[in-house]
């Protein structure tokens, strides 16, 4: 066991096991993603959501994913036949990657690089490739569509979103996440998003954006657009692009804890839990996701220019006000 | 380290031939964003991650999204023929890619490298901020490029405003009146 334990320290085998064990949860979390997005619509509408697999239908994304395993994979025959099954690979692996700068725990870390932030922003902005991808691969007019809102909308959102990192950024000091997370310190008034409230507000709708989620749905518009980009697929590459969407969706909140509400800090010093202060991140990152999910059914869909005016005329001079603000307050005090 | 080398040369010409020879614009495009991708590789091997990430960023995040999506609104997805794309100037191509090439290649094996080892640089960000803003010891030209490139974008920004605003009388005025 001694020797099993020395030989996860070596440095390549470290890295490949623990980016797999990463790999492994991202795509769990996809699964199980999927089922708390039908329980919370069902309690939210007052009814219960899948209840038949299982003690209270918690068994519903293993009877999901076998089905979806089943299905056969139907491809329109006018398709770009490469570029239509790239596009499913290309929107999941950016959403497993940012996995591996996100601190776990003190020391739980795929891999502390000194530029993080910058690593995070660089690989959420391939993202809008997949989407463009898909929408031409699948040669049809509506997944062209919700291409095109969705390269248009990615790429808007990514001004606010890299700008409300900013602050967060100066206050600490460094580009590494495990360093940010260290700088919050283990109390609740100390974590950045009180002095960062308004880039914290910022990030979550940028972040709410850039993921493609309720109010800013217009990539997918099921009501008009009938699923948008992703209108052609059927069975596994299907399954891939929702298993990318709740992986960017759950890399979104875990990122937005990491910055602003202290990673895996515990909330008041007393509570402390040594290793196991991934329990810590671990329900902020659910509480984060939950709220998604709420808004997700209480809100209604923007139309293309609100989202644009939303973007540029609100979000971006917030964002740039703040900076000044901090740089005034870091100059004075 | 040779395996990962040999990668991603291979990588990166391959990209490169299929953003010449491809037939179709888009995928000429994605090529590119595959030739990008070979060369921020390049540049985490060479131990600078922070140039690594901004080539993700601008080049593949930024630069080929935004052709792509030009290509899409401005074009139907059509095929083009070889004829198009080795034209009448191959020859004339060819001559100055060999001849930037050998220039090149003659420039930097000339050059005496003398102990300039991978990961040598700057690798404290800090650092490299400062070098690149020109407030540390170094050269502080980067300052006056930095400040160029900023009246470049305002520049492109004040045009394309210029271009895309509807003159007075034409059409329905949507834009805001003078």
């Amino acid at each position: 066991m001694e020797t099993f334990l020395h030989l996860l320290e070596i440095e390549p085998i470290r890295l490949i096991i623990s980016f797999a064990a990463v790999l492994f949860l991202v795509l769990n979390l996809a699964a199980v993603l999927t089922m708390a997005e039908r329980k919370v619509s069902g309690y939210i509408h007052l009814r219960y959501g899948p209840n038949r697999v299982g003690p209270r239908g918690l068994l519903q994304p293993a009877a999901d994913v076998f089905k979806l395993f089943t299905k056969e994979n139907v491809s329109p025959g006018r398709s770009d036949l490469w570029v239509f099954l790239g596009a499913p690979i290309a929107m999941f692996i950016p959403a497993a990657l940012v996995w591996v700068v996100v601190p776990f725990a003190p020391d739980a870390v795929v891999a502390d690089i000194n530029v993080a932030v910058l690593f995070f922003v660089a690989i959420t902005s391939i993202g809008a490739l997949g989407v463009v991808m898909a929408g031409y691969g699948s040669r049809s007019a509506f997944s062209l569509l919700g291409a095109l809102r969705g390269a248009a909308q990615m790429i808007s959102y990514e001004v606010p979103l890299i700008l409300s990192l900013l602050g967060v950024v100066m206050l600490s000091g460094s580009l590494s996440l495990v360093d940010i997370v260290k700088a919050q310190g283990d109390t609740i008034w100390t974590w950045y998003f009180l002095p960062q409230l308004p880039m914290f507000v910022t990030f979550y709708i940028a972040g709410l954006a850039e993921v493609k989620r309720v109010p800013f749905d217009l990539p997918e518009g099921e009501s008009e657009i009938v699923g948008g980009f992703m209108v052609e697929y059927s069975g596994m590459t299907w399954a891939l692009i929702q298993a990318a969407e709740f992986a960017s969706m759950a890399v979104m909140s875990s990122i937005t804890v990491t910055l602003f509400l202290g990673g895996w800090q515990p909330p008041l010093p007393f509570l402390d839990l040594g290793n196991f202060n991934w329990v810590w991140f671990g329900i902020k990152t659910a509480l984060i996701m939950f709220t998604l999910q709420w808004i997700r059914w209480s809100v209604p869909r923007l139309r293309m220019d609100q989202l644009m005016d939303l973007g540029w005329k609100v979000l971006v001079p917030i964002t740039l006000i703040w900076l000044f603000v901090t740089a005034g307050a870091m100059l004075i005090f | 380290m040779t395996v990962a080398f040999a990668f991603l040369a291979g990588m990166t010409l391959v990209s490169a031939l299929g953003v010449v020879l491809s037939r179709s614009v888009v995928h000429s495009a994605l090529f590119m964003s595959g030739s990008f991708l070979g060369i921020s590789g390049f540049f985490v091997m060479l131990n600078a991650p922070a140039l690594a990430a901004f080539q993700v960023l601008i080049y593949v995040g930024a630069v080929t999204v935004v052709i792509l999506f030009g290509i899409m609104f401005t074009q139907r997805p059509q095929v083009r023929r070889y004829r198009t794309i080795i034209n009448r100037q191959f020859w004339a191509g060819f001559l100055v890619a060999a001849g930037v090439g050998a220039f090149l290649a003659y420039v930097l094996s000339a050059e005496d490298w003398g102990g300039t080892k991978p990961g040598n640089g700057p690798r404290q960000v800090a650092a490299f901020g400062r070098d690149l803003l020109g407030v540390s010891q170094g050269a502080e030209v980067f300052t006056l490029l930095f400040e160029v490139a900023s009246v470049l974008l305002l520049v492109a920004v004040v045009a394309a405003i210029v271009v895309s605003r509807r003159k007075m009388g034409q059409g329905i005025d949507r834009g805001v009146r003078e």
